[in-house]
């Protein structure tokens, strides 16, 4: 059936009509479809100098026999000199301990959980975010608070232990395969945490209490349907854990390395700077093989999950079932402060302490002086530290989530061709180490054209603080994302709005909660990055963790107790504006 | 000039046509629907016109300047093409207040900040949301909120208004209300709206013209009545209300000065004059629709129209439905729906005329 005035058309469209030539036609044509073009390819681009790049020039560096941006020959000798003996018992030290600390830590998490989700513990909304709280803390603090706190000689713990027994033998040594495993736990313990909890929260109570209702018991009822309905994400969480324990840097270098406890990513980091002359082709080979390791701990972790779905689990907001726990309720309260005093008081408290006494470890009045803040004050070099690490952190938290959010945006909410290869590329860092990534980047700066130089710029950690942060990013902006309806966002084109005034106006604004979330994280994340800063700062260019790591190799324990109590401050302010203002907002919305 | 014109308009998603060769002229000033069942491609068409689908075939015009163009992979994005939309969701902007999502599009054009005071007024006048201005737009109720969207697309006076099965989330009572409220302000400021709505009664108030759509084709456009009356197919007959078909053979046919055709037919039980869209060759096999409303029964034979047509038959079913009563009724020409007034209640078994208006008997191709 046709519409009795249809062809209207054809004569308006004809030369002397007022709709203009082909040529007015073409250019408008031109410049829509380039526009959109040119964003993905644009995206293509940063994704694979940030990801590909380096993971190319990894490959073509094991293969290389000289240090990047030296003449040399391509041989295998980097894979065959990773094949040893002493190799192997690293490979079984990295398992080891990995999966040492996720087996504790899961457990932890899952009681702890609990806990906060499920019972009527006291006070439970702040001791959530106390547990949490170690989570934010870069690692190298703790790190170096507990290598005071648990050192065999002059620790405080063992002062304390020998002081209240008369006994002269130190119970702790942090110097161990248990210090390694200790450090790691109280990391991993509030990472799972922050999984599992919400877990619990959203479960449907009616799938527990049908149990009941059939006979069983509360406690049967917990093993038999809410850890099994739990499971897939248990699953999920423990690889996830086990991966970061692989990728783990400061543990094992600041409690391994003492007691000849190596792992792969120190001895990538030995390799390259505690050896006479860095062997660059060993380490890279070995940075390969970690990557292959990480690939099939990914592979593992999409076949576990494959088929698995997680629709018991709703995102409804039900009111779970809460235990009345009696009398015990003051002893899970006891629990949680006691987490919380051991992973956040003890260690503040050394680094309180250390940064008043002239000497860590001896602490008497006449010993108390104010003399380390005044060095850090007038300290140049920590300034300079404290200044790059702002820079970076300010300016990469804001580039990182920049682009996770046009790249969440492009990989989900369009249809647009080549937006699966942006998703996968923006994933990709996701299994690089950042040890690993870091020399990648090593390879990668040094193979560009002599006028790009990155190298020994602080360009060179702004770029692998993107890469790192950036599957994050695009993981919370699509979630983000997820929740908004397509109309918001088609309406405001209809009303005039372009693609990019839609993006801020429209869905940024929507999604800022959720981009600040992970502005924080992404803050957070630069701020404790050490592996890939390492590797990649220059004189000039150094960051805070940089800065600490080499105080600390040159003894002075004390100073560093001193900046690490700021950056402890830091984080606590940083926490603190997050669940104050950003907390509330998403709870409105 | 037309405002919207839709010349071969297709839309394919992979092997399926969501909308297919579908040819529409909106004049300006007038409010077209698009009506069909659910999955007919209503919104695929209001989508495309929009710009937020592109077409896979044929051309789109808006205000007889070219919008789409598959052939010659021309496409003018959304924003450039001066419309106003209304969701079915309304997408009313839970981050800005009702000020602000009223202002957005002037404020996307870099408008003045006190001629965007005057019209984002002026707009919330019109659908008398003034006194809601400083709200935060989710402390609206869904009424309140569809009022939002309305001036919203109104405000920057749009070439064209889009509106997709904008009172589907009212309750009924509102519905009317606001349909007719939407209907006369459209008039008043004479703004051409093409609207979407799977729900005839609403299609029917609203429209100055209807097209019913079915699976991705137009079948039949016209005003509300000649649609209702004259459907050219048993489809667009069947999609309003669940009219009586009494199977027929042709024997005569006339062309009439209107354009329609009178036919002459024999059915079952039957014979007469009956009017058609459509000429048909004497001998072949029609419909004749004829609507449960417009037939009655009389228990006692007497007083029809001599030329009325009429069965006997027996009452099979009564249903009592408060404004009326249906009655089914086993007759010669099969079982026959027919509306009577409430107060008419014939038992069930019993034997009635069944006396059908010849006017309002309509033949279609069967
Ligand atoms: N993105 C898409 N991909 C594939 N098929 C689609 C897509 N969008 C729509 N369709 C199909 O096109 C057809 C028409 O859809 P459309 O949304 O236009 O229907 P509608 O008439 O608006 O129906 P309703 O009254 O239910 O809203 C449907 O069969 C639908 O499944
Ligand atoms: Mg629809």
């Amino acid at each position: 059936m046709t519409d009795d005035t249809a062809g209207a058309l054809r004569s308006s469209s004809t030369p002397t009509s007022k709709l203009g030539g082909v040529d007015n036609v073409g250019f408008r044509l031109a410049r829509y479809f380039t526009g959109r073009d040119a964003l993905v390819l644009a995206l293509i681009a940063i994704l694979g100098f940030l990801a590909v790049y380096p993971l190319t020039m990894l490959f073509y560096g094991s293969l290389h026999s000289t240090p990047p941006g030296m003449a040399g020959e391509f041989n295998l000798d980097g894979y065959r000199s990773i094949m040893t003996a002493s190799n192997v018992i690293v490979l079984l030290n990295t398992i080891g301990i990995s999966l040492g600390k996720t087996v504790p830590s899961l457990l932890m998490a899952v009681f702890l959980a609990w806990i906060i989700a499920r019972t009527d513990t006291p006070y439970r909304d702040k001791l959530e975010v106390l547990i949490t709280l170690p989570f934010f803390v870069p690692p190298i603090l703790t790190a170096m608070a507990w290598g005071m706190l648990g050192n065999p000689q002059v620790g405080l713990l063992n002062q304390v232990w020998k002081w209240a027994t008369g006994s002269t033998v130190s119970p702790i040594n942090v110097y161990s395969y248990g210090g390694v495993i200790w450090h790691q736990v109280q990391y991993s313990t509030p990472f799972l945490f922050l999984f599992i909890v919400d877990i619990f929260r959203a479960m449907d109570p009616a799938l527990e209490e049908s149990s009941r209702m059939c006979g069983a018991s509360r406690w049967r009822t917990f093993r038999n349907i809410t850890l099994m309905l739990m499971l897939p994400a248990l699953t999920n969480s423990f690889i996830l854990s086990f991966i970061r324990g692989i990728e783990n840097f400061e543990s094992p270098l600041f409690f391994g390395t003492p007691a000849k406890i190596t792992v792969i990513t120190t001895e990538i980091y030995n390799s390259i700077n505690h050896r006479a002359t860095p062997d660059y082709q060993y380490a890279t080979a070995l940075s390969f093989a970690i990557m292959a390791l990480m690939f099939l701990l990914v592979i593992w972790q999409w076949y576990v999950l494959r088929g698995r779905t997680f629709s018991t689990v709703t995102g409804k907001g039900y009111a779970p079932n809460v235990m009345k726990l009696g009398p015990w309720k003051w002893v899970t309260f006891g629990f949680c402060v006691l987490f919380f005093f051991i992973t956040v008081i003890l260690p503040i408290g050394q680094l309180a302490i250390g940064s008043f006494f002239k000497f860590f470890g001896f602490y008497s009045r006449d010993m108390f002086t104010f003399e380390h803040y005044t060095a850090v004050f007038s300290n140049s070099e920590i300034w300079r530290g404290f200044w790059n690490t702002m820079i970076l952190g300010l300016a990469g938290a804001t580039a990182t989530m920049f682009l996770g959010s046009i790249v969440a945006y492009v990989s989900i909410r369009t249809r647009w061709r080549g937006r699966r290869l942006i998703d996968a590329l923006a994933w990709l860092p996701w299994m690089m180490p950042g040890m690993v990534l870091g020399i990648g980047f090593l390879w990668a700066f040094a193979m560009l054209p002599g006028p790009i130089p990155i190298y020994g710029t602080i360009w060179a950690l702004m770029l692998a603080y993107m890469a790192l942060g950036t599957p994050v990013s695009v993981r919370v902006m699509s979630s983000a994302y997820a929740q908004l309806s397509y109309d918001l966002e088609e309406c405001s084109r209809v009303h005039g709005a372009t693609f990019f005034q839609t993006l801020w106006r429209i869905l940024i604004a929507l999604a800022w909660p959720s981009f600040a979330v992970g502005w924080v994280l992404a803050f957070f994340g630069i701020m404790r990055e050490l592996s890939a800063s390492i590797l990649l700062y220059s004189v000039g260019s150094e960051v805070l963790s940089v800065v600490l790591l080499r105080l600390w190799s040159n003894g002075q324990a004390e100073q560093v107790s001193v900046i690490g109590l700021f950056m402890m401050l830091l984080v606590i302010v940083f926490r603190w504006a997050q669940l104050r203002f950003i907390k509330s907002r998403i709870s409105t919305l | 000039m037309a405002a919207i014109t839709l010349e071969n308009v297709s839309r394919h998603f992979g092997a399926v046509a969501a909308v297919d060769n579908v040819n529409l002229n909106v004049e300006a000033g007038e409010f077209v629907t698009l009506l069909g069942p659910s999955g007919c491609g209503k919104t695929t068409t209001l989508r495309m016109v929009a710009g937020l689908e592109q077409n896979t075939g044929g051309r789109i015009g808006i205000d007889g300047q070219i919008v789409s163009d598959a052939q010659a992979k021309f496409f003018m994005p959304p924003e450039r093409r001066m419309l106003g939309m209304v969701f079915q969701s309304y997408a009313i902007w839970p981050h800005m207040t009702v000020f602000d999502n009223v202002a957005y599009p002037l404020r996307i054009r870099r408008r003045p900040a006190n001629e965007i005071q005057d019209r984002v007024k002026g707009a919330l006048r019109l659908v008398e949301m003034e006194n809601y201005a400083d709200r935060p737009a989710p402390a609206l109720s869904g009424g309140q909120q569809q009022r939002v969207a309305i001036a919203r697309a109104l405000v920057f006076e749009p070439r064209v208004l889009l509106l997709d099965e904008p009172l589907s989330n009212l309750d009924a009572r509102l519905r009317t209300q606001t349909g007719d409220e939407f209907r006369s302000l459209q008039k008043r400021l004479g703004i051409t709206s093409l609207y979407v709505t799977h729900d005839q009664s609403e299609a029917m108030a609203l429209s100055d013209r209807v097209v019913v759509m079915h699976s991705g084709h137009i079948l039949q456009i016209g005003s509300p009545e000649d649609i209702y009356r004259h459907p050219t197919s048993r489809g667009v007959a069947a999609f309003f209300g669940s009219p009586n078909f009494l199977p027929s053979q042709v024997t005569h046919c006339t062309q009439q000065a209107n354009g329609s055709f009178m036919l002459t037919l024999d059915g079952p039980g039957w014979t007469g004059p009956c009017g058609c869209s459509s000429a048909q060759p004497l001998g072949a096999q029609v419909v004749v629709m004829i609507r449960s409303e417009n037939m009655g029964v009389s228990t006692n034979g007497t007083a029809t129209a001599a030329d009325a047509m009429t069965w006997n038959g027996q009452v099979v079913q009564s249903i009592f439905r408060g404004t009326h009563r249906s009655l089914i009724v086993e007759t010669p020409a099969g079982r026959l729906n027919i509306d009577v007034p409430a107060v008419t209640n014939p038992e069930n078994g019993s034997t009635v005329t069944v006396v059908a208006d010849r006017q309002a008997a309509w033949a279609t191709p069967a």
